[in-house]
């Protein structure tokens, strides 16, 4: 009788034990919230990069993350927030459409408590994101356009192919290259137009730039898609070896292409560290730190033939 | 009574539409001017940053007759000791002043031979087309986190640059002459560690000639 009473009690302890344990496990595993990654677009490969290693950074932080696709709109923009602001999220690593049309949003977000760290592209506040993690676009295209002009000389006609014109990346990228390329008046930019940061739209644009003006020497793109695209439009007009082409972003396709010759040079964004030194931020500040630097420049290095051996993978080797 | 009601009315809605108007008329002028004033200036700010901050703070300067001969032995001496880093990245900057004798003079640059008994150019001059952020970022006394649109802050570097190519450069490449003993300071911007810095690039702010080394 007593062995059976032993029996059933080191049973009931068994279980008990077994139950403890298992619960304790599950708390450990258990996420610590829920953090919202807004991507301008997925039809990029970069901000599929940039998306893609912020999500997985927070996720090894031990967070649930979801990625938004706001496909360059800012009315799906300001859905996704109002969306996450309901849901519970406890920050948002973010890349902004629109410099001034994605404050709202920010501010929405703010107002509700939620932290927001813009990766990649800026919004025009100091006030609304916590930080900003922002590629110094304008620095580098200062060195893209020295090589500029080094490479393509100092006289000739040559294009520009503009990103999304709202987006102050798409500017600091022109102005950047042009406060070197405006100084030798022998260079004649001819055409300037935007392709929307698209593959198939810089094709499209690049298409019509050559029939008005088929004697351009280069062409400087504001993203490496378009920069693609533009090379497309060459290799079909059989003018690929004469017209120099350069990009910006640090894309695969375009290192690759760097490598094969076929494109002179683009600038390196490092996305993969942008994206999970933002996931590292908004855990930061969930676990109580507040001063953050409002707006923090990401060096962009120019990728070359020369030093293309050092560079894959969104970043360096 | 009826034309009292009215009346009464009238001027009820008019005082409503006084206090509190449905609609504003600005002429076009007006509005232009307005959109201007809110308009950040860069040249404006850099003419007046210039004066008023960036000449004051040469005193601040890095010593050259210290950091050159640091560079040259030990770089990551002089980096640590005497640089400004630039963002998360590998590039930063030195803010140096110090004198020395003209050992080379070309179309882009004034070579200078900078610690004692040296004919070999230790620092350079650039005298060429200005470009990059050295007197921007060099100093520390400029940052990002004040300007809500990169783009203002970005216009800031031409604009120095700028009124270096028309306040500094004319009168330093017309009195430059090799063996001449000159002054100057100014900001240099390095890319990497791997970057030649035998000479250091310096865009200058402040050149004087016939001041002893």
């Amino acid at each position: 009788m007593n062995t059976n009473w032993l029996k059933l009690a080191l049973a009931v302890l068994l279980v008990t034990a077994a139950m403890l344990f298992t619960q304790t496990s599950a708390a450990q595993s258990a996420p610590k919230g829920k953090i919202a990654v807004v991507v301008s677009t997925l039809n990029n490969p970069w901000f599929v990069v940039l998306g893609e290693t912020a999500k997985a950074r927070a996720i090894e932080l031990g967070y649930d993350a979801t990625i938004f696709d706001s496909q360059n709109d800012t009315a799906k923009e300001a859905a996704h927030f109002e969306n996450l602001i309901a849901g519970g999220y406890k920050a948002v690593l973010f890349n902004p459409t629109d410099a001034n049309g994605s404050i709202a949003n920010v501010l929405k977000a703010k107002a509700a408590g939620i932290p927001v760290f813009c990766i990649d592209r800026e919004i025009n506040s100091t006030n609304a994101a916590t930080a900003q993690m922002l590629s110094d676009s304008y620095s580098g295209c200062v060195k893209l356009g020295q090589l500029f002009v080094k490479t393509v000389g100092k006289d000739g006609e040559y294009a520009e192919l503009l990103g999304i014109v709202g987006d102050n990346n798409t500017w600091n990228r022109s102005k950047g290259f042009h406060s070197v390329v405006d100084r030798y008046p022998g260079l004649k930019m001819v055409a300037q137009q935007s392709g929307e940061f698209d593959r198939a739209k810089g094709l499209e644009v690049m298409e019509s730039i050559l029939q008005a003006h088929p004697n351009i020497k280069g062409v400087f793109c504001g993203n490496d898609s378009m920069a693609m695209g533009a090379y497309q439009a060459l290799v079909a007009a059989g003018k690929d070896k004469d017209i120099k082409v350069f990009g910006f972003d640090g894309a695969d396709d375009v290192v690759k292409s760097i490598a094969e010759g076929k494109i002179v040079a683009t600038g390196m964004q490092f996305p993969k560290k942008m994206a999970q030194q933002s996931a590292e931020f908004a855990d930061e500040y969930i676990k109580g730190k507040r001063d953050f630097a409002q707006k923090i420049a990401v060096p962009v290095e120019v990728v070359t033939k020369e030093n293309v051996s050092k560079y894959g993978d969104y970043g360096k080797k | 009574m009826r034309a009292v009601r009215w009346f009464i009315a009238i001027v009820v809605i008019a005082g409503v539409c006084w206090l509190f108007p449905l609609f504003h008329v600005v002429t076009l002028k007006t509005a232009t001017a307005e959109k201007v004033a809110a308009t950040f200036n860069a040249t404006q700010f850099a003419e007046s940053f210039w004066t008023n901050q960036l000449l004051p703070a040469l005193t601040k300067s890095s010593p050259a007759e210290a950091l050159i001969p640091l560079i040259q032995t030990e770089p990551a001496v002089a980096k640590k000791k005497y640089s400004r880093g630039a963002g998360g990245g590998d590039g930063y900057f030195y803010f140096v002043a110090g004198a020395g004798k003209i050992v080379a003079i070309s179309d882009d640059e004034i070579s200078i031979a900078v610690t004692g008994g040296s004919t070999n150019a230790e620092v350079s001059l650039q005298t060429g087309l200005i470009f990059g952020n050295a007197l921007r970022d060099g100093t520390g006394l400029l940052s990002g986190n004040d300007y809500p649109n990169s783009q203002d802050y970005n216009d800031i570097s031409a604009a120095l640059n700028h009124l270096v190519e028309i306040c500094v450069l004319p009168d330093l490449k017309a009195q430059a002459k090799v063996g001449e003993k000159i002054s100057f300071a100014g900001c240099a911007e390095v890319d990497d560690e791997t970057a030649d810095l035998k000479p250091l690039k310096v865009v200058p702010v402040r050149a004087e000639f016939n001041q002893a080394p």
